[in-house]
């Protein structure tokens, strides 16, 4: 089966500023994608790409194994960053318009983005004017312009950001449905923890290029079983300068210790007993926040 | 297809129901009846009413054949529009005038004349009134007493001449203007009509042109600010969403127009009913089938001409203030043409008017004015469409790459030389 989506050597250019540079990548069907990376690493403009909205200066795009453009267009939804609704519209004729550009007739668009404004919880508000709307209702009336026409596939540009805690409990649960119910999910954003919640398959972008790509687990493993939870009361101060500890991550609660390659946490848990009162200890797969950080270096306050 | 007509719908409707654009339709064609209605109005209570003329004659003679000549002039319903009361002289012409000033001012009289013994004084007559602006009423008194004032003179020096003979010496000489056209056709037309019913004309060309394509750009505008851009092109392309803009808000232009056709249309029915006076259905005259064909022609390729300039703007820039700078040119291309219509109307074939009307930016206002007062040759005519058309075919095609490249910018504003890159692709 071939890919949702394929890149080849993908390279923009704005100006003197190379926004994209180099990208090849294969992002199957059926699952949940990861694009991560720090602001500007370049998942906006690969995601444009996609949808035909820019044209690369060199390389190749393929959705459903069709050059991007018109064709491919009609089974893509897309909720960009950067995402607004006519303001004095009303809400259904709103949603009507977006679903006839994607290539339904206004009366079917009407009819399906009604019930999704029913599901959502939104039915006595379809004849309001967008404006009326609370920012949370307006997220949602988004997220349905985007997934109006049963889109194969679902570009979604940090879907997160600027949600309250219930709604993006919401978005992620509408997410999964959707994956399970057939389509293909490609989302971008810089909060680890989602990402790490949610992917099945991720590509770490930095700098218009990738980093790091594969199946979630893999790209774990592949940095090993050598990151130690440690939970304690006392001064841990002292953790950083242990012999074998590459680096310390303080989250208040506890610490995540990353080990050097070949250093034994045994080490690490008896110094540790000797100076403070160990609640916990707990070797882990590194967290993709702390993998993030050592790949992107320099440019994590970003994130 | 479907989603450039979806997009043309949407424009279409969403401006059809506002209640401001049914307004602003209405409003024109309304003022318009409104005081054609009230001209009318105001001229059948006028010529309703039977004036009286007080005539202070220190001669005594010329009474009869005065009130005679001024009889000729009817009301509406057909009795003598003025009535003439002889007022012997008492004391000196003054003296008499002050006595009847008072009734002027009653509204018993229409106006006090005086004529002096002298018929050669220079300011042997005068009309004395409560409002002396009335220039038709003057212009019959006037008439009127020349009759006489010449009857006496013959009188004076002894000749006779036979009423038919003095009623040709009485009749005004009076002039009409034909316009000449092609294959031998003349047209009578004068100066003044075809002054107005182009002016008008333009007027409307003009503000339909600004008005649309300043429609255009802020539509443009406010997808950009408020963020919506990015969602639409995702279903669409560039090129698709700024043609169903393009022509979504043309059609609205043209349903306004249209509707306005219509008003001038019933109103000019109205108009002939009211067999109304010779000057108001003269400048309607000039609204013939083939002047508003030829609106409707140069309305359309203005529009799309200029709408694709103010879409390039629309789409270069973040705020209406930033625009207003980037438009000036525009609304000064479409100002010059309009604030010479006097000189291209009466100068319809200088060589600055054929000039003019090839030139693109100017060709939908000038080549339609020179058409409504002169038919130019078929050749400047096809010239100047087809430049048009060219112009705009080129237009589009570097205004749909600036489009491309400008909506998903935001920040600071391309400068010109920047903008006319990306038109080259």
């Amino acid at each position: 089966m071939e890919s949702a989506v394929s890149l080849l050597n993908l390279v923009k250019s704005f100006g003197s500023f190379r926004a994209v540079d180099g990208i090849s990548l294969e992002i199957p069907r059926g699952i949940i994608f990861g694009l991560i990376g720090p602001n500007g690493a370049g998942k906006t403009t690969t995601i444009r790409m996609i949808l035909d909205i820019l044209r690369p200066d060199s390389g190749e795009v393929r959705v459903f194994g069709v050059p991007a453009g018109d064709q491919v267009k009609d089974k893509i939804g897309y909720l960009p960053e950067e995402r607004g609704l006519y303001r004095k519209t009303k809400v259904l004729e709103m949603l009507e318009y977006q679903g006839a550009i994607r290539g339904a007739s206004p009366a079917a668009a009407r009819r399906e983005a009604s019930a999704w404004l029913d599901r959502l919880e939104l039915g006595e508000w379809k004849s309001r004017k967008v404006e009326e709307l609370s920012k949370g209702m307006q997220q949602k009336v988004q997220f349905i312009g985007a997934i109006l026409g049963k889109p194969e596939l679902l570009i979604l540009d940090e879907p997160f950001s600027g949600l309250d805690p219930v709604n993006q409990d919401a978005f992620k649960d509408l997410m999964l449905d959707l994956n399970r119910s057939g389509a293909s999910i490609i989302f971008s954003t810089h909060q680890m923890e989602t990402a790490e919640r949610l992917c099945k398959q991720i590509a770490l972008v930095n700098k218009g290029r990738i980093v790091l790509e594969g199946p979630l687990h893999q790209v774990k493993a592949r940095f090993g079983k050598n990151s130690v939870l440690v939970e304690f009361e006392g001064d841990g101060s002292f953790l950083s300068s242990l012999p074998g500890v590459a680096r310390v991550d303080d989250y208040g609660g506890y610490r995540e210790v990353r080990l050097q390659n070949g250093a034994d946490p045994q080490a690490l848990l008896k110094a540790a007993v000797e100076r403070v009162t160990v609640r916990r200890f707990e070797i882990v797969e590194p967290t993709l926040h702390n993998i993030f950080i050592e790949q992107v270096g320099g440019l994590s306050h970003h994130a | 297809m479907h989603k450039l007509l979806m997009v043309i719908r949407r424009e279409y409707l969403e401006r059809i129901r506002k209640r401001s654009f049914w307004l602003g339709t209405m409003l024109l064609p309304l003022l318009m009846v409104g005081l054609v209605v009230i001209q009318i109005a105001m001229a059948k209570t006028e010529s309703g009413r039977q004036e009286t003329i007080a005539l202070v004659d220190a001669t005594g003679k010329l009474a009869p054949v005065f009130e005679a000549k001024l009889a000729e002039e009817k009301t509406r319903d057909g009795k003598p529009a003025f009535r003439v009361e002889s007022v012997p002289v008492e004391g000196s012409l003054d003296e008499t005038r002050r006595r009847l000033e008072p009734r002027i001012l009653s509204g018993d009289l229409f106006g006090i004349l005086t004529v002096g013994e002298d018929l050669d004084s220079e300011d042997n007559f005068r009309l004395y009134a409560h409002s002396v602006g009335n220039i038709v009423a003057q212009k019959t008194i006037q008439t009127a007493l020349k009759a006489a004032v010449l009857g006496l003179l013959l009188e004076r020096n002894n000749l006779n001449v036979a009423p038919e003979v003095m009623k040709k010496l009485l009749a005004p000489v009076s002039i009409e203007s034909f316009e000449v056209k092609e294959q031998g056709q003349v047209k009578k037309r004068g100066f003044d009509e075809a002054y107005i019913g182009t002016f008008a004309f333009v007027m409307v060309l003009y503000i339909a042109l600004l008005l649309y394509g300043v429609a255009v750009m802020r539509g443009i505008l406010e997808e950009k600010s408020n963020r919506i851009m990015e969602v639409l092109l995702g279903s669409l392309t560039p090129d698709q969403l700024m043609t169903g803009k393009i022509l979504g808000i043309g059609l609205v232009g043209l349903t306004q127009v249209a509707i306005y056709a219509a008003s001038a249309g019933l109103l000019r029915l109205y108009v002939t009913m009211a067999a109304f006076q010779a000057g108001w259905t003269g400048a309607l005259d000039a609204i013939s089938l083939q002047t508003i064909a030829y609106f409707f022609i140069f309305f359309l390729l203005g529009y799309f001409l200029y709408t694709s300039l103010f879409a390039a703007v629309g789409a270069v820039c973040n705020s209406e203030q930033e625009a207003q700078n980037l438009q000036s040119p525009l609304v000064m291309c479409l100002v010059i043409p309009m604030a010479m219509t006097f000189f291209f109307v009466s100068h319809p074939d200088s060589p600055g008017a054929v000039i003019a009307s090839l030139i693109p930016l100017f060709a939908p206002m000038v080549m339609f004015m020179r058409i409504t007062v002169l038919t130019p040759p078929f050749w400047q005519i096809a010239l100047s469409i087809l430049l048009l058309l060219g112009t705009t075919y080129l237009f589009f095609r570097g205004v749909g790459r600036i489009f491309r490249i400008g909506v998903l910018m935001y920040g600071k504003r391309p400068t010109v030389p920047e903008i006319l890159k990306w038109a080259r692709g």
